[in-house]
């Protein structure tokens, strides 16, 4: 008898428990199954949410929110001063033939809608710390006209050389940025940008210099010129003999 | 009360059902067979009760046109008083069904109750099985998301296969060459009047057997069943040690289908209803559907077969075995019955249960299946990009716009459908990493046309660094020797 009086009693706690529990889900009158409007799968292509788009298609090459990633880090001080939204929003939805970054437009065949590509311009743009101005003497994001590679060696050699050694193969931390395989793989443009813009992440200055005397517009074309003029006919061969064969044309 | 039992008089004067159902209720049943092994038949048959309530009440509200059903559920979940807890009580009554069927099939087998003369009823189980199956599939279609989208696609693709009859099959199935509108009235059709009314059929005979040859009896090692012996030996049994199945031996049924129902509605409130998923739209491109979990184990085995022998493994080997069910009661239809005199029977049904759990476990985790966007979204880890040259970092690159990050893992991120590359440099010296990417193999694309030399050098020059700091990486030391150092 005494038995089942505890065995009853035992049940009963169950049963509080239980109900405890069953309670304790449905905080706000909300059962936990019941589902909430924030589960539903969004439609991706109505994603128009800055932190999700960037996660999502560029975090991959241009690093967690921007920095630290393989490419250009697009959150970078530098990086925002001068690269203006018209040319950030062109990179976004055209892409760069024959580099990695692919097209996102769908004009270009890509899967970002223009509401989505205004969302990504919109939300690296406010990536830029309060006060980030554009210096007037800064050189302009694109080339104004061609550059002249005899001049750049000059200005090459005077503004890089002494990080980059004055023929731009580097030494022993700062690797060869006069690569065959290397410069064919990276738009003018790109060596444009990266020269004003610097790196910071690696430790390139930017258009300021290091010697007390910034670069000019003119003095960064004809440096990318200079770089472009040491591209190869053929790059990317795997063994000096086979770098030595080739023909100039 | 006095009025009641008048009527009931008077019903039963005409329907004269009194009697017949009082003897069936009443029919002895072996007083060992009153077990906790024999209550899967009875808790079946309790979810497919809920499975019509459900279903009837689900059926009211549910649109079955291709542009309004996905929305028609949403606003089920979300407007609908208590929509979503019938939809969730629908959907995990449907996969608690099946898992009571397959327990119960399998009790069945190892207790023996398939043989003589037990035959009909095994095989109708068999049928109800195939027909609970088929509820589960063209339920899953109903729900119409990016997942029933799969399951359909997957579906058509095996009936396609069929010899001679594929295309019509798949017509038949679809309403047309593709999924489309008339697709979905069909499977509509299919799950709430067409395979319900077999599948009542087959429960309605399968019942009847029970109750005419008797629940099986316990099986006893050395208790041998023969053809010429085993009815009277059963008839005797139950005399000398019977009960009446009504109310001795229904107290476990009832107790284990009510927990059965507790347990259908504690999922239902606590982990709500499945999906719907993303849209049904297939020119969405940013999807990894999946199909339900009973039929993972499929989208495993698809995953993992080489092409050629999908056709023969989809259609041979279903027949195989819808076969050996069908004929197992007359092969083996007399012998013993105690699962403890037949190692052949528990070792298959470890296998079974070890190949379809492995399968359904991998199709979980679907490490075969390259994660879609690691290309674009997953970074390469930061200590991979620290004290690298330009040429390494554009490789990086690279292996980014080349997707080898949606097959190969970095620190586990990325896909597992090939190696982890961490440290790939100390296994390949660079013209085997070079040989992989231009000629692929072993499931890897080759990628030779779609790479210039230079993205595949810097590539190779990017996987050369991929080695722990303190291991150095593989080298060709015949390279060494012809240009004096490492090109
Ligand atoms: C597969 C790698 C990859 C992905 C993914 C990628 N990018 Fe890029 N991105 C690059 C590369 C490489 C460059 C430099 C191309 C060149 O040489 O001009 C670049 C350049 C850019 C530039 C231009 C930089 C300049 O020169 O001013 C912008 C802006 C940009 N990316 C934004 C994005 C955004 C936004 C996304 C996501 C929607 C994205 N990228 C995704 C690789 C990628
Ligand atoms: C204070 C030293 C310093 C100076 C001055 C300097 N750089 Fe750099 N630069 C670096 C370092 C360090 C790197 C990273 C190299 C590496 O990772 O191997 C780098 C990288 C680069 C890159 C490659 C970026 C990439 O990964 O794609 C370019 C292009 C470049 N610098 C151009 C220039 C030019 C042009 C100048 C002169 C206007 C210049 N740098 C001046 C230190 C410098
Ligand atoms: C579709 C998925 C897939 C993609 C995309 C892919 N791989 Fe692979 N990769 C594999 C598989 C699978 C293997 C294993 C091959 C084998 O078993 O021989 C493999 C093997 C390799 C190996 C040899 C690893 C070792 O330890 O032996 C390297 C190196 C490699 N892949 C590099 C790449 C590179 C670089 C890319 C991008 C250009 C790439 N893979 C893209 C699936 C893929």
């Amino acid at each position: 008898m005494r038995l089942e009086v505890t065995k009853r009693s035992g049940n009963v706690r169950l049963l509080l428990l239980g109900l405890a529990l069953v309670l304790a889900g449905c905080e706000r009158g909300r059962a936990p199954g019941q589902p909430s409007e924030k589960v539903e799968v969004a439609d991706p292509r109505q994603v128009v949410d800055f932190a999700t788009l960037y996660a999502t298609n560029c975090a991959g090459c241009h690093g967690v929110r921007g920095e630290g990633g393989a490419s250009i880090g697009l959150a970078s001080r530098g990086y925002l001063a001068v690269a203006p939204d018209a040319a950030i929003r062109e990179a976004i939805s055209r892409g760069r033939p024959r580099t990695a970054m692919p097209a996102f437009g769908r004009s270009a065949g890509g899967l970002l809608s223009d509401a989505q590509v205004d969302a990504l311009v919109k939300g690296i743009r406010a990536w830029a710390p309060d006060g980030l101005e554009t210096s007037p003497d800064a050189p302009s994001y694109l080339a104004t006209g061609p550059g002249d590679p005899a001049r750049g060696e000059h200005v090459f050699r005077e503004q890089c050389g002494s990080c980059h050694r004055p023929d731009g193969r580097g030494q022993a931390s700062v690797g060869s940025i006069v690569d065959g395989a290397y410069l064919d793989l990276v738009t003018d443009q790109y060596l444009r940008t990266t020269i004003i813009a610097g790196r910071e992440d690696l430790g390139s200055p930017g258009w300021r210099g290091v010697i007390g005397k910034p670069l000019s517009a003119q003095d960064v074309s004809d440096t990318v010129a200079w770089l472009a003029a040491q591209r190869q006919q053929i790059p990317g061969q795997p063994y000096p003999a086979a770098r030595l064969t080739v023909n100039k044309p | 009360m006095r009025l009641l039992n008048r009527v009931s008089q008077w019903l039963d004067a005409r329907l004269q059902l009194r009697e017949p159902v009082t003897k069936v209720l009443e029919h002895p049943i072996p007083r060992k067979s009153a077990s906790w092994f024999y209550v899967f038949g009875s808790a079946a048959l309790t979810i497919f009760m809920l499975q019509v309530v459900t279903g009837v009440l689900l059926a009211l509200l549910y649109v079955p046109s291709a542009a309004d059903a996905w929305n028609g559920l949403q606003s089920m979940n979300h407007q609908v008083a208590a929509g979503w807890f019938i939809r969730a009580l629908h959907g995990w009554g449907s996969n608690f069904m099946l898992a009571v069927v397959v327990i119960h099939m399998v009790q069945v087998f190892l207790f023996g109750a398939y043989k003589f003369p037990r035959e009909l009823t095994w095989i109708l189980g068999v049928f109800l099985l195939l027909v609970t199956l088929g509820m589960a599939f063209t339920g899953q279609v109903l729900r119409f998301d990016q997942d029933a989208y799969w399951g359909l696609g997957i579906g058509a693709s095996i009936s396609s296969r069929i010899p001679g009859v594929g295309g019509a099959l798949v017509k038949l199935l679809l309403g047309g060459p593709i999924i489309a509108g008339a697709t979905l009235s069909r499977f509509f059709a299919l799950h709430v009047f067409v395979v319900p009314g077999l599948l009542i059929g087959f429960v309605a005979l399968h019942l009847l057997l029970v109750i005419k040859l008797g629940i099986n009896d316990w099986p006893m090692p050395g208790r041998v069943v023969r053809r010429s012996t085993y009815l009277q030996e059963y008839k005797e049994l139950t005399h000398r040690d019977g009960m009446p199945f009504v109310p001795a031996g229904v107290g476990k049924d009832i107790i284990f289908s009510g927990a059965i129902l507790l347990a259908i509605v504690a999922c239902a409130f606590f982990l709500g209803p499945f999906g719907p998923g993303g849209q049904p739209d297939p020119t969405i491109i940013q999807t990894a559907p999946r199909p339900d979990f009973f039929f993972l184990w499929l989208y495993a085995l698809l995953s993992f077969l080489p092409p050629a022998y999908e056709t023969p493994f989809l259609l041979i080997g279903p027949a195989i075995g819808l076969i050996v069910l069908l004929v197992l009661p007359f092969v083996a239809g007399e012998g013993e019955k105690s699962w403890k005199r037949r190692p052949i029977a528990v070792l298959m049904v470890m296998l079974l249960a070890g190949v379809f759990g492995s399968l359904t476990q991998l199709g979980l985790h679907t490490p075969w299946s390259p994660v879609m966007d690691a290309w674009s979204g997953e970074p390469i880890p930061a200590n991979f990009l620290v004290h690298r040259t330009p040429l390494e970092r554009q490789g990086a690159l690279v292996f980014q716009a080349k997707q080898c990050h949606t097959c190969h893992a970095l620190e586990d991120r990325g896909g597992q459908r090939g190696p982890p590359l961490d440290a790939v440099a100390v296994r390949l010296t660079p013209d085997q990493l070079i040989r992989q990417v231009i000629q692929g193999g072993g499931n890897m694309p080759a990628y030779g046309k779609s790479l210039s030399p230079a993205e595949t050098t810097a590539l190779v020059a990017f996987m050369g660094t991929l080695h722990p700091p303190g291991q150095a990486p593989a080298r060709d030391a015949s390279q060494t020797v012809l240009y004096g150092k490492e090109p």
